[in-house]
C-alpha cells in the first residue's frame, strides 16, 4: 500500500488539528468547545489510521487497534465533558466558559 | 603590723561589696519601703566598704611602700615575630599601692557619708531603689577603677563610671533639662573616652612592638613599681608615639575631669540630685581623670611635650573656670565651677611632675568639696531654691550648715590651717620650683596663682549671699530648718576632715604614703609650707578675696554692677560661659547635624532607595504577570499551544543551529 499519497493525508489531519485548535482557542460556548476538541482529537486518530495503512502488516495492526481505543477514549471524554456542561449550567446558569473563572486564585 | 598587710590582697572586697549592694537594692529595693527602699542596705554595704577601705589605707600607711598585686591571666598570645615579639598578655587583677590606698580611702569615706546623707535628703523623691542601686554601682565602678592593675581594666571601670554618672545626672529624667544634661555629660566625656582608648592602644602597640627586656607586654601591662624610668629610657624617652599616646590620655582625663575645652558638661551636671553632685565632684567621676593622669605619670611617664601640655591645660582651666564662678547665681553652679578650677590645680601638679601632690590635693579637695555640696544641699533641702539672690540670713536658723559651708569655703580659699591650704600651697610651690623647665610654665603658673584670689572671692560671695544678712531676700521662701542627725553627721564628719585632712601631712606615716607613691618616678615632693614667701602671697591673695567678697556682699549687701560699667561685657561673657556651650551647640547643630542629615539622606534615598526600587520593580512585574492568570480555560489552552509552538521552534530551528555552532554532526 505504498502508493498512498501520504503528504496529502498528513496535510488533511494537520488541517483538522488546526481547525480544532482554532475552535478551542476562540469558542466560548462549552459545547462548541467540546466539538472543537473532538475535531482535534480525530486529527490524531486519523494519523494513526494513515500510518497503519502505510506501514501495513502486523505493525499496521498496532496502529489500527490504537485508533479503535482512541475512538473509545473520545467517547468517554465527550461523556465527561457533557457532564461538566450540565454541572456548569447548574452552577452558573450558563455554559459560557469565559465566565467560569474559578481557576483563578 | 604585718598582720594588717594581709588586707591588701582583699581590697577587691570594696567593689565587690558595692556590686552586691547594687544587685540586692536593685532587685529588692522597691519592696523595702521600711528600709528607705533599700537605702539603709546601701548605707550598710557602703559602711562595710568603708571599713575595708580604711583598713587598706591603714595597712598601707603603717608599713609604707607596699605594692600588692593579685591577678590572673585574662588571655595570652605567644611571642610572634613581627607583631608581638615579646608576646601579648592581658591580665585582670587588683593592685594596692600607696596611691590606690589613698584613693580607696577618699572614695569609701565620701561615698559612705553621701549615702548616709541621701537617706534624708532624698526621702521625698520617687525612684529611690533605682537611686541607691545606681549609687552603689557608681561606687563599685570607682573603687574598681582605683584598684585596677592595668590600663585596660582601668578603662572598663572608667566606662562604668561614665555610664553611672549618666544615670545619676539624669535621675530626674522626666525633666527635659536633666535628661539633656545627662546626655551632654555622656557625650562630652565620650570624646575623651575615645581618646583614652586610642591612647591605651598606642601604649600597647608601642610597648608590645618594642617592649624592653622580657617585655612589659608579656607581663600584661601591669602597673609596676619603678617601671617608668625603665620604660622611658628604653623607649628613647621622647618618642613621637609616646607623646601622642600621652596627649590621648590627657584628652581622656580632660573629658572625665572637665578640663578645658571639655569642661562644659560639669556645670550642667548639677541637674542631678545634690548628693550625686557631691559624689561626682569629690570622689568619683571627676577624680577618675586626675587619677588616670597621676597613674600614667607614675607608671608610664609623660614626655616633656606632654608635660608642658598638661601644665597648660591645668593652669589655664584653673583660672578660666574660676572666672565663671564669680558671676553665677546658682549656688550649685558656683561650686561646680570651683571644682573645675580645683581640678585644674591637680592637673597642673601632675603636669609639673608632682603627681603625688596632685593626688594630695584631690584627697583634701574631696572632703571640702563634698562638704560644700552637702552644705549647699542642706540649704536647698531647707528652702527649696538654688538661687543665691533669693537666700540670705540663713546663718541663724542653720548654724551647723553655715559653719560647715564656711569651713569648706576657708579650705577652698586656701586659708591655713584648713586642708586646702596645704595641698594647694604644695602645688604652687612645686610648680614654682619647676619654672626653669620651660619658659611657657610661667604664664600658667601666674594664672593658677591669680585663681587663688578668685577662688576666695567667689566662694565667700556665695557664703555671704546665702548666710549673712537679716533674712531671705525672697520672703516667699519657707522657713529654714536644720536637717536631722542623718544630714548633720556627714556635715560634721566632713567638716572635721576639711580641717584635719591637710594636717595629716605632718603625720610621718601619711607623708610616707605620698612619698612612696612618688618613689616610682618624678620629682620627690616636699610637703608642708615649701616657700614661705610664696605661701605668704597666696594666703594674702586668699584673704584679699574674702575681704572683697565681704565688702561687696557682706551683711546682706547686694552689689549691683552699674549698667555703664566697663565690666558689663565681661560679666555677660562670663554669664554666657564664654559662649562655649553656644559654640558646641552650634557645632552640634550646624556641623554634626548636617553630616547626620547627609547620612540620613544617603540612608533613605540611596540605600533604602535601591532596596525599595527593586521592591517596586518586582511588584510592578508581578502585577503584570498575574493578569495572565485569568481563570478562563481557553486562555490556558492558548498558553499550552504557545508553549508547544515554542518547543517546536526550538527543536526545529534553534537546536540545529546550536549543534552546528559546537561543531556537531
Amino acid at each position: 500500500m505504498t502508493d498512498l499519497p501520504l503528504v496529502g493525508f498528513i496535510g488533511l489531519s494537520a488541517a483538522l488539528l488546526a481547525i480544532g485548535l482554532f475552535g478551542i482557542l476562540t469558542r466560548r460556548n462549552f459545547i462548541l468547545l467540546l466539538i472543537a476538541i473532538e475535531i482535534a482529537m480525530n486529527a490524531t486518530i486519523l494519523n494513526f489510521v494513515y500510518f497503519a495503512a502505510y506501514t501495513g502488516g502486523t505493525a499496521g495492526l498496532t496502529g489500527q487497534s490504537i485508533a479503535v481505543v482512541l475512538v473509545g477514549f473520545a467517547a468517554t471524554e465527550v461523556a465527561v465533558g457533557l457532564a461538566i456542561v450540565l454541572a456548569l449550567n447548574r452552577l452558573k446558569g450558563t455554559i459560557n466558559v469565559a465566565q467560569a473563572t474559578e481557576l483563578k486564585l | 603590723m604585718a598582720g594588717l598587710s594581709g588586707i591588701l590582697e582583699w581590697a577587691f572586697l570594696v567593689p565587690l561589696l558595692m556590686v552586691i549592694s547594687f544587685v540586692v537594692v536593685g532587685l529588692a529595693g522597691t519592696r523595702l519601703k521600711r528600709l528607705e527602699y533599700g537605702g539603709w542596705i546601701a548605707v550598710l554595704f557602703a559602711g562595710a566598704a568603708l571599713v575595708v577601705g580604711v583598713l587598706v589605707a591603714a595597712a598601707e600607711m603603717l608599713s609604707p611602700g607596699q605594692y600588692v598585686n593579685v591577678q590572673y591571666t585574662w588571655f595570652q598570645l605567644p611571642p610572634a615575630a613581627g607583631t608581638f615579639p615579646n608576646g601579648f598578655r592581658l591580665v585582670a587583677g587588683t593592685l594596692v599601692d600607696p596611691i590606690s590606698a589613698l584613693m580607696l580611702l577618699v572614695v569609701t569615706v565620701v561615698g559612705f557619708l553621701v549615702m548616709l546623707y541621701s537617706i534624708e535628703y532624698m526621702h521625698h523623691d520617687r525612684g529611690l531603689a533605682r537611686y541607691y542601686a545606681e549609687l552603689s554601682l557608681f561606687l563599685a565602678a570607682m573603687t574598681g577603677l582605683v584598684i585596677a592593675n592595668n590600663l585596660f581594666e582601668f578603662f572598663l571601670f572608667w566606662e562604668l563610671v561614665g555610664v553611672c554618672s549618666y544615670f545619676l545626672i539624669g535621675f530626674y529624667y522626666e525633666k527635659p533639662s536633666a535628661a539633656s544634661a545627662a546626655k551632654e555629660a555622656f557625650l562630652v566625656t565620650r570624646v575623651g573616652d575615645v581618646m583614652f582608648l586610642l591612647g591605651i592602644f598606642l601604649y600597647f602597640y608601642t610597648y608590645a612592638l618594642a617592649g624592653p627586656g622580657n617585655g612589659w607586654a608579656a607581663s600584661g601591662f601591669v602597673f609596676t613599681n619603678g617601671n617608668q624610668p625603665f620604660l622611658a629610657g628604653a623607649m628613647g624617652g621622647n618618642s613621637t608615639l609616646l607623646t601622642v599616646a600621652g596627649i590621648m590620655i590627657l584628652g581622656g582625663a580632660a573629658g572625665k575631669s572637665a578640663q578645658f575645652p571639655l569642661h562644659v558638661w560639669l556645670p550642667d551636671a548639677m541637674e542631678g540630685p545634690t548628693t550625686v553632685s557631691a559624689l561626682i565632684h569629690a570622689a568619683t567621676m571627676v577624680a577618675a581623670g586626675v587619677y588616670l593622669l597621676a597613674v600614667t605619670s607614675l607608671f608610664l611617664g609623660f614626655t616633656a611635650t606632654d608635660q608642658l601640655l598638661i601644665v597648660a591645660i591645668g593652669g589655664f582651666t584653673t583660672f578660666f573656670a574660676a572666672t565663671m564662678a564669680v558671676v553665677h547665681s546658682d549656688i550649685k553652679r558656683v561650686i561646680a565651677y570651683s571644682t573645675i578650677s580645683q581640678l585644674g590645680y591637680m592637673v597642673l601638679a601632675v603636669g609639673a611632675g608632682f603627681a603625688m601632690v596632685g593626688l594630695f590635693h584631690l584627697f583634701t579637695h574631696a572632703f571640702f568639696k563634698a562638704l560644700l555640696f552637702l552644705a549647699a544641699g542642706s540649704v536647698i533641702h531647707a528652702i527649696g531654691t538654688q538661687d543665691l539672690f533669693k537666700m540670705g540670713g540663713l546663718r541663724k536658723p542653720m548654724r551647723i550648715t553655715a559653719a560647715a559651708f564656711a569651713i569648706g569655703g576657708l579650705a577652698l580659699a586656701g586659708i591655713p590651717p584648713f586642708a586646702g591650704f596645704w595641698s594647694k600651697d604644695d602645688i604652687l610651690g612645686g610648680v614654682y620650683s619647676q619654672l626653669g623647665t620651660h619658659p611657657l610654665y610661667w604664664p600658667f603658673f601666674l594664672l593658677a596663682f591669680a585663681a587663688v584670689f578668685l577662688t576666695a572671692y567667689y566662694i565667700f560671695r556665695a557664703w555671704f549671699l546665702a548666710f549673712s544678712g537679716d533674712g531671705p531676700r525672697d520672703p516667699t521662701l519657707p522657713h529654714a530648718h536644720e536637717g536631722s542627725w542623718v544630714m548633720q553627721v556627714p556635715l560634721i564628719g566632713l567638716s572635721a576632715l576639711a580641717v584635719g585632712s591637710g594636717l595629716l601631712i605632718f603625720w610621718p606615716n601619711f607623708q610616707s604614703l605620698l612619698l612612696n607613691g612618688a618613689g616610682a618616678a618624678g620629682i620627690p615632693p616636699v610637703f608642708g609650707p615649701t616657700d614661705l614667701a610664696l605661701s605668704g602671697i597666696s594666703v594674702t591673695l586668699g584673704v584679699a578675696g574674702i575681704l572683697l567678697a565681704w565688702r561687696l556682699w557682706g551683711n546682706g549687701r547686694v552689689y549691683v554692677l552699674p549698667e555703664s560699667s566697663w565690666a558689663q561685657p565681661v560679666r555677660r561673657l562670663l554669664l554666657n560661659r564664654y559662649y562655649f556651650k553656644v559654640g558646641y551647640d552650634w557645632i552640634g547643630q550646624r556641623g554634626v547635624y548636617s553630616v547626620a542629615r547627609a547620612a540620613d539622606f544617603v540612608d533613605q534615598f540611596v540605600i533604602d532607595g535601591t532596596v525599595h526600587g527593586f521592591e517596586r520593580m518586582f511588584a510592578a512585574l508581578s502585577e503584570r504577570l498575574r493578569r495572565i492568570q485569568s481563570g478562563v480555560v481557553s486562555d490556558y489552552a492558548a498558553y499550552v499551544v504557545a508553549g508547544l509552538i515554542a518547543v517546536f521552534v526550538l527543536l526545529l530551528l534553534v537546536a540545529p543551529y546550536l549543534v552546528t555552532l559546537v561543531g556537531g554532526a
